[in-house]
C-alpha cells in the first residue's frame, strides 16, 4: 500500500513541475547544494539532552556586509564561522578560533547594549551565556558585566524585545524538561525566564509560570496595535495541563485566558514563523509540530480583536505533514520554520526544516525539508525537490539568508550528527528584490519590533522585525523583499514606538537603510 | 475492609452480580511480598505515561496493550499461585503458559522479568525519552526485586518471567493489532457515499482517513467470533426537522449552547485525548491503580483485576470499532453545520472516525461491568486521573455512575449523538458479561 502511494506521489510532483510555467504557480528558484565545499563542519551532537535544539545564529560579526554563522554543536564545541563568500559566488566559510563552548543548543543575534556591535545570546544545557560583540567576530562573555543570571536548565527557546521606555532589552528564555528526571520526566517542565532590564544590565529572572516546555518563543505584535505580547510554542510531549501560550507583557506578565478569547491548542510545538502574508495588518503564524503543523490565520469574532486563529495549513497546502518524496511516508517531524521570499516574486515562501527526533520508528527517518512557494492565491507549492533544495538529513535549526549578497536567499539546515547543509540559490530570471536595514540612535539600534512596508504596483508587503522564533535559530540582517517584475518600489518603516517614516523610493536591487 | 468471604470468583460471578467485593475473595495461598506490588505498580505508572507519549497509542491500541500486559502479570503470578487459574484455554488462542521450573521462585523477580520484557516490546516504538525511562525503571526495579534474594532464585525467577512474557507476546502477535502504521490512519481509504456517512472533521492531514478501520476484525479475548455484542442500527438519517435524527442533533446543539460549568468540567474530565492523557482505557486503569493504592490491594488481586479490566476494555474497542465501521455514521459537527448552524463549534475536538457507538461509552460500560463484580456495587472511589493536568479529583459512589458520566460527557462535548452513548454503554455491558465468564480463580 505504501509503495503504491509512493508511486502515486511521484507523478504529482512531476505534474507540479510541469505546471510551474502556468500562471497560477510561482517561479521556481534553483538551488545547488554546497555543503561539502562550504567549510561548515559543526555537527549538532549528543544524545538525549540534545534531541531538541541545534540552532544557528546568522549575522554580520565583522562588519563586512556578509552574514557570518554561529552554529550550535550540542555536546561538541559550537562553531563560529566567518563568511568568505564572494558576491554571487560559491558559499564559503572559515572557522574562527574561540566561541567553542559545549552544551550549546541554539543562539540568537541581537545588539543588547546598543553599541552598534551585534551581541549573541547563547542557549545551553547548563548556564546560558551572553556574549558582547567586540567587532571583527570577537566576543567576550558578558554575563557578569550585565548581571545576567544564566541559570542551569535545558534552554531551548529565546525571544527579545525592547519594552516601552526601556533602553535595554527584555529577554525571554524557554526551558525544557528537568534533565535530571529519568523514569518520570513527563510533567517536569522547568520555568521559563523573563530577564528584564535593570540599569545597564538585567534584573534577576522572573519565572514565566506556568511553563510548558517551550521550544520556540516570539515577541510579536499579533494584534497590530503596537503592543508586543509573547507567543510561546510548547511541546505537549512533556507538559501536563499545558497548551500554547500568549503572554500579556505587563508589569507582571499574565497569560491570555480563554475568558479573553484565547483558544486552547495543544501540539508538539517546536518552532514559530511569523509573517503578514496578505498585508492585512495581522501576522500569520506557522507552528511546527509532528505531522500536525499549523498555519494560523487570525479569525476573531466580528467586531472583536481576540487572539483566535483558524488553521489553514490543510486548506492552503502547507501541512508539510509527511515526506512529499522518497519512499518513507511515515509522518514528519518539523522544527525550524521561516518565511522568506526565495523566488523574489513578492510573496513570502516557507522553509520548514525536518528530522526524526531520534530513531522514532513511527515517524519518517528520511524526512525531507520543505520549501513551500506561495502562490498568488495564498496556497503553497512544494518545491524543495523541484528546485534542488532536497535534504534528507536529521535536521533541527536553520536559516534562510542571502549569504553571498546576490539578492537571492540561500538555505541552511543544522543537522544532528552531520555537518550543516547549505544550498546556494543560483536562480536566474527571477524577479527583483531590495533589502532594508534599520538603524536608530540610542537603544534598540536594529529596531526590533518595527514593521517594514514595501509597496509596489503588485501590492503591499509588510513584515515585523523580530528576534526569536524559529527553532533555536535567529537571523539579524538587512531584511529581504522580493518585488517581482516591479521597476520601482517605495519603502517605509513603522518604528517600534509606532512612529512611521516617510516613504522612500527604491529601485530593484537597492539596499535601503532607514534610520532615525 | 470487609472480612474475606467464603466465595471464590466463579461462585460470585455465577451468582449473578452478587455485589461481593474483591476483598471478599479468599486470601492467596502465598503471602506476596510488597516488592512484587511495587514492581507491578511502578511499571503500570510508567505504562500510563508511555500510553500517553507514544504516537501509535490511540485508545484501541492502548486497550490492547493494557490487556496483554495485565494478562502477562496475571499469568506470571498464576503459575506460582494455586489459587489462581490460568486464562490458557479460556481466552481465544492462548495455549498453556510455561510452567515454573523446580525450585523456589520470587514473585517480585518473576514479575519484574516479565513486565520489563513485555514493556520493552510493547513500547519498542516509543521515543527517546520513553526508552530512557524504561531503562531507568528496569534498573530500579531490578535492584528492588533482587534485594536479599538468592542468586539461584533470582535467576530461576527471571527465566520464568521472561518465558511467560514471550509466550504472551507470541500469542499477541497474531491478533491483528500488533502492527500500527501511520499512527493508525490508513494511507488509502474510500469514504462511504451518502449524507449519513462519516466524512473527515479535522484539518489535520493524516486524519482525512479514519482511525483503524480494520480494528473490528481483530481477535477478541472473550467475545465469540460471531460478534455477540452487535448493536441495532443508529437512528435513521434525515434532515427533516420533524425526524428523530434531527431531534437528536438538535439535542447535541442545544446542550452545547447551555453548558454549565459542571457539564464543561465533565466533558473535559472524560475527554481523555490521545497523546494528552492516558486515553479512555487508561483512565479506567488509573482509577484501578488509585484503588489499589488506597486499599493496599494484594498483588495477585491487582494482577487479576488488571487482566480482567484490560480484556474488557480491549474487547470493548474491538466490538465498538466493528459497529462503527458497520454503520459508518457521520459526526454531530458534520450534521449540525450542514443542517442547523454552519458556524457551530463543539466543545471537544471531534475524534477522527465514525460516530456510532461512542467508544468511551462502550469501554466504560465494559469496565464498570467487570469492576462492579470484582469490587461490588456501590464501591466508592476517587478519580484523580487528571490531577497532574490540573483537573480536580472527582468522587464516584460506584463504577456504573462513573461509566454513565463518561458516556454523558460525549454529549456535553458535542462529539456524539445521545444514541451512541446509550447504546455504547449497553454494548459495553455485553462485553463485560462475556469477560466475567472467564475464571481467574481455581
Amino acid at each position: 500500500m505504501r509503495r503504491g502511494l509512493a508511486l502515486l506521489l511521484l507523478p504529482a510532483g512531476l505534474a507540479c513541475a510541469g505546471a510551474s510555467a502556468g500562471p497560477a504557480d510561482p517561479a521556481l528558484p534553483r538551488f545547488v547544494e554546497e555543503t561539502a565545499t562550504s567549510g561548515l563542519t559543526t555537527a549538532y551532537q549528543g544524545d538525549w539532552q540534545y534531541m531538541v535544539g541545534g540552532g544557528a545564529a546568522v549575522f554580520d560579526c565583522d562588519g563586512d556586509d556578509r552574514l557570518d554563522l554561529y552554529i550550535a554543536g550540542g555536546e561538541a564545541p559550537a562553531g563560529l564561522y566567518r563568511n568568505t563568500s564572494s558576491p554571487g559566488g560559491a558559499l564559503r566559510f572559515a572557522r574562527l578560533p574561540g566561541m567553542a563552548e559545549t552544551a550549546v543548543t541554539g543562539a540568537y543575534p541581537l545588539d543588547i547594549d546598543s553599541d552598534g556591535l551585534t551581541d549573541l545570546a547563547v542557549l545551553r544545557v547548563g548556564e546560558n551565556l551572553l556574549f558582547r560583540g567586540l567587532g571583527d567576530c570577537r566576543f567576550e562573555k558578558a554575563n557578569a558585566d550585565w548581571g545576567f543570571d544564566g541559570g542551569d536548565a535545558w534552554s531551548t527557546a529565546f525571544a527579545a524585545t525592547w519594552e516601552p521606555g526601556q533602553d535595554w532589552p527584555t529577554l525571554a528564555i524557554g526551558n525544557y524538561i528537568n534533565r535530571r528526571e529519568e523514569a518520570f520526566p513527563w510533567g517536569s517542565c522547568t520555568d521559563n525566564w523573563l530577564h528584564r532590564p535593570k540599569g545597564h544590565g538585567f534584573a534577576p529572572p522572573l519565572p514565566l509560570a506556568p511553563s510548558h516546555c517551550a521550544l520556540s518563543m516570539l515577541f510579536t505584535d499579533w494584534s497590530g496595535n503596537g503592543t508586543r505580547d509573547l507567543r510561546v510554542s510548547n511541546d505537549r510531549e512533556y507538559y501536563k495541563g499545558g497548551q500554547e501560550q500568549l503572554w500579556h507583557m505587563e508589569t507582571v506578565p499574565r497569560l491570555w485566558t480563554e475568558a479573553e478569547g484565547w483558544k486552547r491548542l495543544r501540539i508538539w510545538g517546536m518552532g514559530i514563523a511569523a509573517r503578514d502574508l496578505n498585508a492585512d495588518g495581522f501576522n500569520e503564524y506557522f507552528l511546527t509540530s509532528m505531522a500536525d503543523n499549523k498555519l494560523q490565520v487570525l479569525t476573531p469574532p466580528e467586531g472583536q480583536l481576540l487572539p483566535q486563529y483558524a488553521d489553514q495549513a490543510f486548506k492552503r497546502g502547507a501541512t508539510a505533514h509527511r515526506p512529499f518524496t522518497g519512499d518513507d511516508l511515515r509522518p514528519s517531524t518539523a522544527w525550524h520554520a521561516q518565511f522568506e521570499d526565495v523566488n523574489n516574486d513578492g510573496l513570502a515562501d516557507l522553509f520548514v526544516v525536518k528530522g526524526n527526533v531520534h530513531a522514532m520508528p513511527d515517524f519518517a527517518a528520511k524526512d525531507p525539508n520543505n520549501l513551500l512557494l506561495q502562490r498568488t492565491d495564498g496556497t503553497f507549492l512544494e518545491a524543495a525537490d523541484l528546485s534542488g533544495a532536497l535534504g534528507f538529513a536529521t535536521s533541527r535549526g536553520g536559516a534562510v539568508a542571502d549569504f553571498n549578497k546576490d539578492g537571492l536567499l540561500d538555505l541552511l539546515a543544522v543537522n544532528r550528527w552531520e555537518p550543516p547543509q547549505l544550498w546556494r540559490n543560483v536562480s536566474t530570471g527571477l524577479g527583483g528584490y531590495l533589502t532594508v536595514a534599520l538603524t536608530q540612535a540610542g537603544a534598540n539600534r536594529d529596531a526590533i519590533g518595527a514593521w517594514i512596508e514595501v509597496q509596489t504596483e503588485a501590492g503591499l508587503q509588510r513584515r515585523e522585525i523580530t528576534t526569536g522564533g524559529g527553532h533555536a535559530s535567529g537571523v539579524l540582517s538587512p531584511w529581504h523583499f522580493g518585488i517581482g517584475a516591479a521597476t520601482a518600489a517605495k519603502v517605509r518603516v513603522i518604528w517600534p514606538d509606532g512612529q512611521a517614516s516617510d516613504w522612500v523610493q527604491a529601485a530593484p536591487g537597492a539596499a535601503i537603510t532607514l534610520n532615525r | 475492609m470487609r472480612p474475606p468471604g467464603p466465595l471464590n470468583r466463579r461462585g460470585f460471578v455465577m451468582g449473578g452480580l452478587a455485589g461481593l467485593g474483591l476483598t471478599a475473595l479468599p486470601r492467596p495461598a502465598l503471602a506476596m511480598p510488597d516488592r512484587a506490588g511495587a514492581v507491578l505498580g511502578n511499571w503500570y505508572r510508567l505504562l500510563l505515561e508511555l500510553i500517553r507519549h507514544t504516537a501509535t497509542y490511540s485508545p484501541p491500541v492502548a486497550a490492547r496493550s493494557f490487556a496483554y500486559l495485565g494478562i502477562t502479570a496475571f499469568e506470571a503470578l498464576a503459575t506460582g499461585n494455586a489459587a489462581l487459574r490460568s486464562l490458557a484455554g479460556q481466552v481465544a488462542g492462548l495455549g498453556p503458559v510455561p510452567a515454573r521450573a523446580a525450585g523456589a521462585h520470587d514473585e517480585a523477580c518473576v514479575l519484574q522479568a516479565a513486565l520489563s520484557h513485555a514493556m520493552a516490546v510493547h513500547f519498542g516504538n516509543t521515543g527517546p525519552t520513553g526508552q530512557r525511562a524504561m531503562q531507568a525503571m528496569t534498573r530500579q526495579m531490578d535492584a528492588l526485586a533482587a534485594k536479599d534474594i538468592a542468586a539461584d532464585v533470582m535467576d530461576r525467577s527471571r527465566t520464568h518471567g521472561l518465558s511467560v512474557s514471550q509466550h504472551i507476546l507470541d500469542w499477541s502477535a497474531t491478533d491483528g493489532g500488533a502492527v500500527i502504521e501511520n499512527m493508525g490512519f490508513p494511507y488509502d481509504y474510500t469514504l462511504t457515499e451518502g449524507p449519513a456517512h462519516w466524512v473527515p472533521t479535522s484539518t489535520i492531514a493524516v486524519q482525512q482517513h479514519p482511525l483503524l478501520p480494520g480494528w473490528g476484525r481483530n481477535r477478541s479475548f472473550a467475545i465469540p467470533a460471531d460478534g455477540a455484542c452487535g448493536l441495532p442500527p443508529p437512528v435513521a438519517y434525515s434532515e427533516d426537522p420533524a425526524s428523530a435524527f434531527y431531534a437528536q442533533a438538535m439535542e447535541v446543539y442545544q446542550t452545547s449552547k447551555s453548558l454549565n460549568n459542571t457539564q464543561k468540567l465533565i466533558a473535559r474530565f472524560w475527554s481523555d485525548d490521545p497523546m494528552l492523557s492516558p486515553t479512555p482505557p487508561g483512565h479506567w486503569v488509573a482509577i484501578l491503580l488509585g484503588i489499589f493504592e488506597r486499599d493496599a490491594t494484594p498483588v495477585d488481586r491487582q494482577a487479576e483485576a488488571l487482566a480482567l479490566l484490560g480484556m474488557a476494555i480491549s474487547d470493548a474497542f474491538v466490538q465498538c470499532w466493528r459497529s462503527k465501521y458497520e454503520h459508518d455514521l457521520l459526526r454531530p459537527v458534520t450534521y449540525i453545520r450542514r443542517v442547523i448552524d454552519p458556524n457551530w463549534e463543539p466543545m471537544l475536538q471531534t475524534p477522527p472516525f465514525p460516530e456510532y457507538p461512542s467508544g468511551h461509552s462502550v469501554q466504560s460500560g465494559a469496565a464498570a461491568a467487570v469492576l462492579e463484580v470484582l469490587f461490588g456495587k456501590g464501591f466508592g472511589f476517587d478519580d484523580a486521573t487528571h490531577a497532574e493536568d490540573g483537573l480536580p479529583v472527582r468522587s464516584f459512589s460506584g463504577f456504573a455512575e462513573a461509566a454513565e458520566e463518561a458516556a454523558l460527557s460525549r454529549l456535553y462535548g458535542g462529539i456524539h449523538f445521545p444514541a451512541a452513548n446509550i447504546q455504547g454503554l449497553a454494548q459495553g455491558r455485553c462485553v463485560g458479561a462475556h469477560v466475567l465468564r472467564l475464571n481467574t480463580r481455581a
